[in-house]
């Protein structure tokens, strides 16, 4: 396959129309990245793609030849792979086997299974990636995100009869490390060499800029913008997402760091990390930096009071903190937004009250144990309106709500206690650039309140744009800190690195 | 397409209504009448309250296998007691005291252990019905050994004389009990909490919710429902056997799972199990005058509770 072109490409639910007339070419060894806001039809046109969505109105051309019909099965055949941030991992399963959950196991003698064969053909598609530091005879669950990622895109390769023809990657680095991202750029790259057509989907702006040979930007279901890569700049295609000028950049601090100290944590260990200290003073803002998995899921872990301290100790607001479990931690004013929003945070098919007052029963209730209705109302819509909530009322499904919302939910929910010090762990990951602005509008709001905040962030521009201190960690131990720091990305990254050895 | 949005929402209920329309037709002279829908409540009194308490725990996804083996040592225990001559308030709260201890059981091993309900609780199903043999002997306890001021509160009740009826005690006891438990459940921070569990226990872990003692909590209040039932069934027949409480168990999760068709999001909510314990309780009633077979009633109640849910699952799925 040469060229597949989506023409007039139209679809709606019920009255709102998701796509409304686009057409993409996309073209052999090369790679396309698509963008765009939170909701402006990226993951419709994604859908349509693989054939679960049936368009309103569609012309599909591949080599200029018209398909007439279109379904998943057809995707199927055509060989079109789609690549989601979640992954399905049969974790229990070995590399080889998880490679191989599509496809017919090879046999001998009939019936019984040929490991040898499916060992050698499973190493030979992650070689042909390049990728070679992966045991196909691993447990998946022993393997990092990213390397659980590269064997998905490999497996697609096992199958001999079809070359694949289409990746599609939707937001693939948005759990990944640096380094992952770079050995999966690594495996795009190849794919492309090898004459693969590839949609790239990400909110990262360095990474389309790094990766992609051409851009086209949805806004609202429109196609507003499609250029090849070399001819746009950072704030162009920002401002064709938006629609308006609105810089990448973070918004401006306003330097009111006030001398009490929040909490002061004294070389503390757990069973999970080494060596911790730091102090953070009313308004500022502690980044906790690193290579993935050096400690920095385990830094909130100490805080929230899921680990426990074994050595060292904690004051918060000038008393000794020993937290037991989460339930300490937000009774002492300290609030979470933990990484994983899904998972971790929300309760899906519960309301949007429900989601926002949980960890706040106990405050809100009449005599210690009569829930408190107005008060949760009241609670629920002041807080949703202070992070610009957009939803229809307060006890519609939290499901219903897009990322970027839902992630706003968790936000108002950590506000609604007025906290002292509030944790959060990776809060834009997967958020729109609109809603990542007023996040960061709202970090700051709390900082001037005088409310101290840990932030972690895998987005290293994050890291330097909003914080005042950052923490480096290595192996689960602190490596250094750095204060007043005038520094580049490149050289905090050459940080990460010096600490490897 | 509002005409399936109704029959989605409403679906049990009409089904509900259609059942008493039929048995209205065929039994015209016995069916709808005051007198026999109180015979209902009373029938039904014994499997509500082991359903509404199952519902604490399966609001939190969990649920509670042992209820009827718990429901046969209760009983078990207040007659061996009474029958060596303990007052009656002694062999009640021992049997309550059980149910408890039970519970707590329950909930040990599924939420501090962290073994699965299903196999935590059938565990505890074979225990507490070998306990109720070991403890009786295998024999039934009945006659002079069950004191009548305790078998005649089964058969008493709040006479409206003006209407010649006689409401009895073991169904206020059980409305008493739905009141307690709609109480507990939509209108403490306790039973927000519950349900907060049941919608993501590990959100709600780290939002400061005390995840292992509540679950330990609402295993100890199925527990003490299902002594109440076992209690109720004894007083009920005048007599306590060790098998006594064995049919109550999937008819309590039927009568859930009955009511989680009703609800939004498929949660349960301990009114809607009233619904599912009147559908049960009036398809038995009905049946029965009808001279249909038991064995064949038996097969209709379990095709019509897998209808019912199957009709939910499959709209909810299209929505």
């Amino acid at each position: 396959m040469k060229k597949l072109e989506l023409l007039n490409l139209t679809k709606s639910f019920s009255s709102f129309k998701a796509l409304s007339n686009v057409s993409i070419e996309l073209l052999s060894g090369e790679t396309h990245a698509l963008m765009g806001e939170n909701g402006a039809g990226k993951t419709t046109l994604i859908k349509v793609l693989a054939g679960i969505l049936k368009p309103d109105q569609m012309i599909m051309k591949i080599d200029n030849n018209i398909q007439n019909t279109y379904s998943s099965i057809q995707s199927k055949n055509l060989g079109f792979n789609f690549i989601h941030q979640e992954l399905n991992i049969v974790s229990y399963l070995s590399v080889a086997e998880n490679m191989f959950l599509n496809h017919p196991y090879p046999k001998k003698y009939i019936t019984i299974i040929d490991w040898n064969k499916i060992y050698k053909l499973s190493s030979k598609a992650l070689e042909e990636l390049g990728v070679t530091h992966i045991d196909v005879k691993k447990k998946c669950s022993k393997l990092s995100t990213g390397d659980q990622m590269l064997v998905k895109i490999a497996s697609c390769l096992i199958k001999t009869d079809t070359t694949p023809t289409l990746y599609v990657f939707d937001e693939p680095t948005a759990a990944l490390t640096l380094q992952e991202s770079e050995k999966l750029f690594k495996v795009i790259n190849n794919l492309k060499k090898k004459g693969a057509i590839i949609l790239y989907v990400s909110h990262r702006m360095n990474e389309i800029l790094e990766i992609s040979d051409k851009v086209t930007v949805l806004r609202d279901g429109i196609k507003v913008l499609t250029d090849k890569t070399s001819e746009l700049s950072k704030e162009k295609i920002i401002r064709s997402m938006v629609g308006k000028d609105l810089s990448d950049n973070f918004p401006e601090r306003t330097g009111n760091i006030n001398e009490n100290i929040v909490i002061d944590v004294n070389n503390v260990h757990t069973k999970n990390i080494r060596n911790i200290n730091f102090k953070i003073k009313a308004g500022e803002v502690l980044g906790i930096a690193g290579l993935s998995n050096s400690g920095q899921r385990e830094i909130f872990n100490m805080l929230m009071g899921v680990d426990n301290i074994d050595k060292g100790k904690i004051s918060f607001m000038d008393q000794k903190y020993e937290p037991n479990s989460p339930s300490d931690a937000w009774k002492k004013l300290i609030s979470f937004v933990p990484r994983e929003r899904r998972k971790e945070a929300l309760m899906l098919k519960m309301s949007v009250k429900s989601n926002t007052t949980t960890p706040h029963y106990s405050k809100l209730s009449k005599f210690f144990f009569l829930a408190n209705k107005q008060q949760e109302n009241l609670i629920t819509n002041n807080y949703s309106k202070k992070v610009q909530l957009k939803y229809e009322n307060m006890n519609q499904s939290i499901y219903q709500l897009s990322g970027g919302n839902q992630q706003k939910v968790v936000f108002s929910r950590a506000l609604a206690s007025n906290p002292k010090l509030l944790l959060l762990d990776e809060p834009t990951r997967g958020v729109d650039v609109g809603a990542k602005l007023d996040i960061y509008n709202l970090i700051i709001q709390l900082t001037k309140n005088g409310c101290g905040i840990v932030l972690n962030s895998s987005d290293l521009s994050e890291i330097m744009g909003m914080c005042d201190k950052i923490l480096i960690l290595k192996d689960h131990e602190q490596y250094k800190i750095l204060e007043n720091f005038k520094i580049n990305s490149q050289d905090l990254l050459a940080n990460f690195y010096e600490s490897k050895k | 397409m509002k005409i399936l949005n109704l029959i989605k929402k409403y679906g049990t209920l009409i089904g509900f209504f259609g059942i008493i329309i039929f048995f209205t037709i065929n039994l015209p002279s016995t069916f709808l009448t005051a007198k026999n829908f109180i015979n209902i409540s009373q029938q039904i009194s014994m499997l509500a309250v082991v359903a509404f308490t199952m519902t604490v725990v399966m609001v939190m996804n969990d649920f509670d296998l042992s209820v009827g083996s718990m429901a046969s040592l209760a009983g078990i225990v207040a007659a061996v007691l009474f029958s060596m001559g303990y007052p009656i308030w002694i062999g009640i709260l021992a049997a309550l005291f059980v149910g408890i201890i039970g519970g707590l059981f329950n909930g040990f091993l599924v939420s501090i252990i962290g073994i699965l309900p299903f196999v935590a609780t059938l565990g505890t199903l074979t225990m507490f019905s070998g306990f109720a043999f070991l403890i009786s002997g295998g024999r039934t306890i009945f006659g002079r050994d069950i004191p009548s001021e305790f078998s005649s509160f089964a058969r008493s009740g709040i006479e409206i004389s003006s209407l010649d009826l006689k409401i009895p005690f073991l169904s206020i006891l059980a409305l008493l009990i739905l009141f307690i438990v709609w109480f507990i459940l939509e209108q403490t921070t306790y039973g927000r909490r519950l349900y907060a569990i049941g919608g993501n226990p590990e959100a709600s872990f780290l939002a400061g919710i005390k995840v292992k003692q509540l679950r330990l909590s609402a295993f100890a209040l199925t527990g003490l429902g299902a002594a109440i039932a076992g209690l109720m069934y004894s007083s009920r027949v005048a007599s306590s056997n060790p098998t006594q409480g064995s049919g109550l168990m999937l008819e309590a999760i039927a009568a859930v799972f009955l009511g989680m068709t009703m609800s939004e999001e498929g949660e349960p909510r301990v009114l809607y199990t009233l619904l599912g314990v009147l559908i049960l309780g009036v398809l038995d009633n009905g049946l029965t005058q009808m001279n249909v077979d038991s064995y064949i009633r038996e097969v209709l109640v379990g095709f019509i509770v897998i209808l019912a849910v199957a009709f939910s699952s499959i709209t909810k799925k299209r929505n």
